[in-house]
């Protein structure tokens, strides 16, 4: 589903250069962990895939579903099908969290050709999914994330995932912030989300998520550069040495 | 932190409302007979040995001026001036410009050894404390002394008095002369543009970095004296220098004049840091005297990449009109203003800056601290503007106030005008009085209130400060804590 | 020298004169009031239309932006819905007031009668000599209302004022007496009925009794044509509280005047504004506000939107009596200049003489937010609806302070077609 290949980035105001030849493939129905230090580019690599244009693109490629998407807008890749889930989600006061909701959902669905949501079924499915993730409805009266917690926003940003059903999930350090119930209640959403046609990426510095979302694969991520792959025994491994020997035996 | 006790030291040894620089010299000037028209004009233009054209420019802006009304937006309030009660030149006798220093009336060079200006360049040499600047040093309406001259010629620098520059670098004054304030930008500037006497020239070449800092004392000695100064200093492609002025004036009763102006330019990759303390006698404790400070000062930023950036430290005059500003006209051009003002007894202070983005990308930076106190006025008046085709002008402007005591008064008038989508303009004011909890934490730790009120002016006003070169910021801490004194009640 | 010789009159202002001799015979009015009228026409004669270098002008070149009167309009115009259903309607049709019914607790008077009887002589001043409003309505002025709100009584129907204008001269004026803890909400609202040009001055006057809690609500939907002069006095008493909304949608030339005075300990100003601006208009919010007196507060909050090649200023003073302790004045100014057309100005003022105070202005010429947007696009919504989203944002986090929420819903659909027929 997702191919990156030998990807170089940089910052675009200051030129430096964050990802280096970065190598990656995600198949549909996996769930792979990105793990690595601070700085080692894992949220960058989150915004690139999400196509934030503060990151310039200098080498290699991004294939989704065997097509680049770096021409892509972040809209357009929405539509596509990738959502990132924002490690900081970003408090939009004026903005209404059903209003956003429902412009988002049909505008995706307008993009895709496909019939835009009556108001009484719009309402129906986000009240649904809300209960699942334990949301209380008047957290979505209020402005887009303005006055959530910390969890409260990490519990809307999987609220919206839910709602778009996208093919490709991004999470970036989902876990941050969490409390023990609120990650139960993040991973029971992000699992039942798992499908055979549905990849997920999980980004995070700790095993501890992954305990509630086990990855089929884990790759460790040092210097903007996949420096060594494995199965969930990679993460347990990395939680009991650190990233020290890994980071000495690529070196 | 060894300047706030230093300046609580000070403090403490200073009477209330004593005004350290108030002595006045007893030396036999040659003084113009009171009056403004014609003839003064030609008088000062012979003294000066003028060229033709210079005297033809001065009667020009003097017609000029005579159409011009005096300016009343500003927030301050006196008496009408009587322009022909003034004496438009006085100078030391026998002095009609710089001299070798070994030539200097010892009676002129005691007065700025009182003042703390070291003009005698072995002196300088010798000392530990001092890094090495170079004074031009203007008593009344003639400059007396520039030291270090010749050094600074060996790189290229000139730093002359204007009387002399007109005579000895004719061509580049009449190059730069009234191009960044016109003839008939204001009222003031018309008129020192038709009665200046003195001022300093400082021109450095391209790709110079000039070797030392240059300053300026100016001193007001003579009875119902104006003073008129004009000073232009222009920077070639890739120079730097940095420049400090310094001014004090006698204690008198009358209020006396001064009305400077001041130009800046600077080309292609320049830059220009200029830098004012300005302690004229501010008047005595129920507001007789001190001096009026009427100032045009402005810097064009004329080259590509440019910077100009003002810093003042305003402690003195009765009155205070003076707004430094730079004109944004390179691309990438970059124009700052730190700003101290204090104000106490019954001084008015009107000033602020003016930003003026015409260039692309270009961007200003205004930090502006008034401290009212005693029955002073304290107002900062600022205009930042963006034209149309200023495609990412940005501005940042922070202006604080504080009031100690009662019967002050702290206004904030800034002008902010975007005529581009582009433009991204960000201005904050607060005014309040000294934190309690701040001033409380302190005297819980047994610093007594004045001396408390001391500290924490000082970290009110350190933005500003840490832009001063460095042995001016101890000076200027020490300066603001004296015009302080007194003021808590 | 000091003999400055006056500059002939413009056309604007020869019209305003011209207009007078013309009009002041059918002028509503007793001696008094027409004598105040003949002192405030010659002052706007004398001194002429206000230029730049009044200081209170000085966005605004009025002797300039204003180039001659709208010729004289159709004698009707047809009202509209209220904003709000259910709403007291006291409408103004064309300059005329209406007769209608007033509930309980509330006493109301045509404007008109207050001129005839004279009653409204003493109130037909200028603030000052720079005060080009109050001269224009105080001349000029027809009709309007004159209501109280009796103590203790809260009047639960919003009040629509809502004037109607298709081109022409309207001269109105609004007296609002608020007794003490009385409360209401009042929506000032113009509307244009035709295309042709026309003009507009209204004066408001509010007098807030102790503890009064009062929402006002200038809603100025004219013309792209038209010419607007408001101007609102309000008095706040103690503990009262004005939550002031001013809505610029519309209009050629307008200029709306905010002057309040929290005069008693715990009066409370909540400013809220928003200027949509568009086409070639020009759009001047200018506000003074005085704490008088110990233990005010007031919290001023503008946002702007410029489209096209319009202009718009906001000037705003507060200024701190010497006895004002502990007031707390924080004010915002922040504007999306979307256009490299459209010119923005703003002139916060501070003016201060207590120091125990926490007074504060911002302002901001800002672009939309990069992180927002690109947070809106990540979920699909496409560049042009996600910066549309944004501007709405923008602007109904004011409206959205609002406590009725069909008075929120009823503003932000106006806002949001306003957006979309200019964006």
């Amino acid at each position: 589903m997702l191919e990156i290949k030998n990807l170089h980035a940089r910052i675009a105001e200051d030129g430096t250069e964050i990802i280096r030849g970065l190598n990656l493939t995600v198949k549909a129905g996996e769930v792979a962990a990105i793990m690595g230090p601070n700085g080692s580019g894992k949220s960058t690599l989150s915004y690139i895939l999400a196509g934030r244009d503060d990151y310039e693109v200098t080498e290699g490629d991004i294939l989704y579903n065997g097509e680049s998407i770096l021409e892509l807008d972040p809209s357009e890749r929405a539509a596509k099908g990738i959502f990132l889930a924002f490690q900081y989600p970003v408090e939009i006061p004026g903005v209404a969290t059903m209003q956003f909701l429902k412009v988002a959902m049909n505008e995706q669905r307008k993009a895709r050709g496909e019939e835009e949501l009556k108001t009484p079924d719009f309402i129906k499915l986000v009240k649904e999914a809300a209960a699942s993730l334990e949301i209380n409805p008047d957290m979505l009266k209020r402005p887009l994330n303005v006055g959530f917690s910390g969890g409260e926003k990490k519990r809307a940003e999987i609220l919206q995932m839910k709602l778009l059903a996208p093919q490709l999930c991004v999470l970036d350090e989902t876990d941050s912030g969490l409390d023990i119930d609120a990650l139960k209640i993040v991973s029971d959403g992000v699992n039942a989300l798992r499908s055979p046609d549905r990849a997920v990426i999980v980004i995070t510095h700790y095993q501890r998520l992954l305990e509630h979302i086990v990855p089929d694969t884990v790759h460790v991520l040092y210097k903007g550069q996949v420096i060594k792959s494995g199965t969930k025994d990679l993460a347990l491994d990395l939680e009991a040495n650190g990233y020290a020997g890994i980071i000495e035996a690529a070196a | 932190m060894p300047a706030v006790q230093e300046t609580i030291d000070q403090v403490r040894q200073i009477d209330v409302d004593q005004y350290k620089y108030g002595f006045e010299t007893v030396i036999e000037s040659d003084t113009a007979p009171k009056g403004l028209n014609e003839d003064t004009i030609r008088m000062i233009s012979a003294k000066k040995n003028e060229p033709e054209w210079m005297l033809e420019w001065r009667l020009d802006a003097f017609k000029r001026w005579l159409t011009l009304d005096e300016p009343t937006w500003a927030r301050v309030d006196y008496p009408k001036i009587d322009f022909q009660d003034i004496h438009y030149y006085s100078a030391p006798k026998g002095i009609t410009g710089p001299k070798s220093i070994d030539d200097v009336d010892p009676e002129l060079l005691r007065v700025y050894e009182k003042l703390g200006i070291p003009l005698r360049e072995q002196e300088i040499l010798a000392g530990v404390q001092h890094s090495k600047i170079a004074v031009d040093a203007v008593f009344d309406s003639v400059s007396v002394v520039t030291t270090f001259k010749e050094e600074l010629s060996k790189a290229g620098v000139i730093f002359m008095s204007i009387s002399e520059a007109m005579r000895e670098h004719p061509e580049l004054v009449k190059k730069y002369l009234g191009t960044v304030v016109p003839v008939t930008d204001n009222y003031y500037a018309t008129l020192n543009a038709a009665v200046f006497t003195d001022g300093s020239f400082v021109y450095v070449p391209k790709g110079v970095r000039c070797p030392m800092e240059l300053s300026t004392y100016f001193r007001i000695n003579e009875k119902n004296t104006g003073q008129f100064e004009r000073t232009l200093i222009i920077a070639e492609e890739g120079a730097y220098v940095s420049y400090l002025e310094g001014c004090t004036a006698p204690q008198r009763d009358e209020n006396q004049l001064h009305a400077a102006v001041v130009e800046l330019i600077a080309m292609d990759d320049a830059e220009i840091k200029y830098s004012t303390v300005q302690n004229w006698y501010p008047g005595d404790k129920d507001g007789k005297g001190g001096i009026y400070n009427f100032v045009t000062k402005r810097g064009d930023c004329r080259g590509d990449r440019s910077k100009i950036s003002w810093t003042q430290v305003e402690t003195g005059s009765a009155i205070t009109w003076k707004y430094p500003s730079c004109i944004l006209r390179g691309d990438d051009s970059r124009g700052e203003f730190y700003s101290i003002a204090v104000s106490n007894g019954y001084q008015q202070i009107d000033s602020g800056t003016k930003m003026i983005h015409l260039g692309k990308n270009t961007s200003s930076r205004i930090i502006s601290k008034g401290i009212s106190a005693g029955h002073s006025s304290n107002t900062y008046r600022g205009q930042v503007s963006a034209h149309r085709k200023a495609t990412n002008a940005r501005n940042f402007t922070q202006c604080d106030s504080l009031l100690i005591g009662n019967d002050c008064g702290a206004h904030t008038v800034p002008y902010i005008e975007a005529k581009n989508s582009t433009a991204q303009f960000e201005h904050e004011a607060t005014t309040s009085k000294i934190s309690e909890d701040q001033l409380f934490y302190c005297l819980a730790r047994g610093i007594p209130e004045e001396e408390a009120i001391a500290l924490i002016v000082n970290g009110f006003v350190k933005d500003v400060i840490q832009e001063l070169p460095m042995e001016f910021a101890v000076e200027a801490q020490k300066l603001i804590g004296i015009s302080l004194e007194g003021s808590v009640g | 020298m000091n003999m400055q010789t006056k500059p002939p009159h413009t056309a604007a202002e020869q019209a305003i004169v011209d207009s007078f001799a013309e009009m002041i015979g059918q002028l509503p009015g007793d001696a008094p009031v027409t004598a105040a009228r003949d002192k405030l026409l010659s002052d706007i004669s004398t001194s002429g239309l206000p230029t730049r270098r009044i200081e209170s002008w000085h966005y605004t070149d009025l002797r300039n932006l204003m180039r001659d009167l709208p010729k004289p309009g159709k004698g009707s115009a047809t009202l509209a819905e209220p904003l709000v259903r259910g709403s007291l309607v006291l409408p103004m049709v064309q300059g005329q007031s209406g007769e209608p019914s007033a509930p309980e607790g509330l006493e109301l008077e045509p404007f008109m009668d207050l001129l005839v009887s004279g009653a409204a002589a003493k109130s037909l001043t200028a603030r000052g000599s720079d005060d080009l409003i109050g001269q224009f309505n105080g001349a000029f002025v027809q009709d309007g209302y004159s209501f109280t709100v009796a103590a203790d009584t809260v009047i639960d129907e919003i009040i629509e004022i809502q004037s109607v204008q298709s081109g022409g001269q309207v001269h109105s004026r609004y007296a609002a007496s608020f007794g003490a803890k009385a409360g209401a909400t009042v929506i000032e609202r113009y509307l244009a009925d035709t295309s042709d040009a026309g003009l507009s001055t209204a004066v408001s006057s509010l007098e807030l009794a102790d503890g009064a809690e009062v929402t006002w609500i200038i809603l100025q939907g004219c013309g792209d044509a038209d010419q607007h002069l408001g101007q609102l006095n309000a008095r706040l008493g103690a503990d009262a509280k004005l939550k002031l909304y001013v809505i610029n949608a519309g209009g050629k030339l307008v200029r709306q005047e905010l002057h309040v005075e929290a005069a008693g300990e715990g009066a409370h100003l909540d400013l809220r504004c928003v200027n949509l601006l568009a086409g070639e208009s020009h759009t001047d919010v200018t506000l003074t506000l005085g704490h008088n007196v110990p233990n005010t507060t007031s919290s001023e909050i503008v946002r702007n939107v410029v489209l096209n090649r319009a202009r718009g200023v906001f000037q705003g003073q507060i200024r701190v009596a010497q006895i004002a302790q502990k007031t707390d004045a924080q004010m915002a100014c922040n504007t999306l200049l979307l256009s490299d057309d459209g010119e923005f100005a703003a002139k916060p003022e501070l003016e201060i003489f207590a120091d125990d105070v926490v007074c504060a202005h911002g302002a901001t010429v800002i672009d939309i937010d990069h992180n927002h947007l690109f947070y809106l696009m990540a979920r699909g919504i496409s560049e042009k609806s996600a910066r549309g989203l944004l501007v709405n944002g923008f602007v109904d986090e004011l409206i959205d302070e609002l406590d009725n929420e069909e008075l929120v819903e009823a503003l932000e659909t106006l806002i949001e077609q306003w957006l979309n027929d200019h964006g």
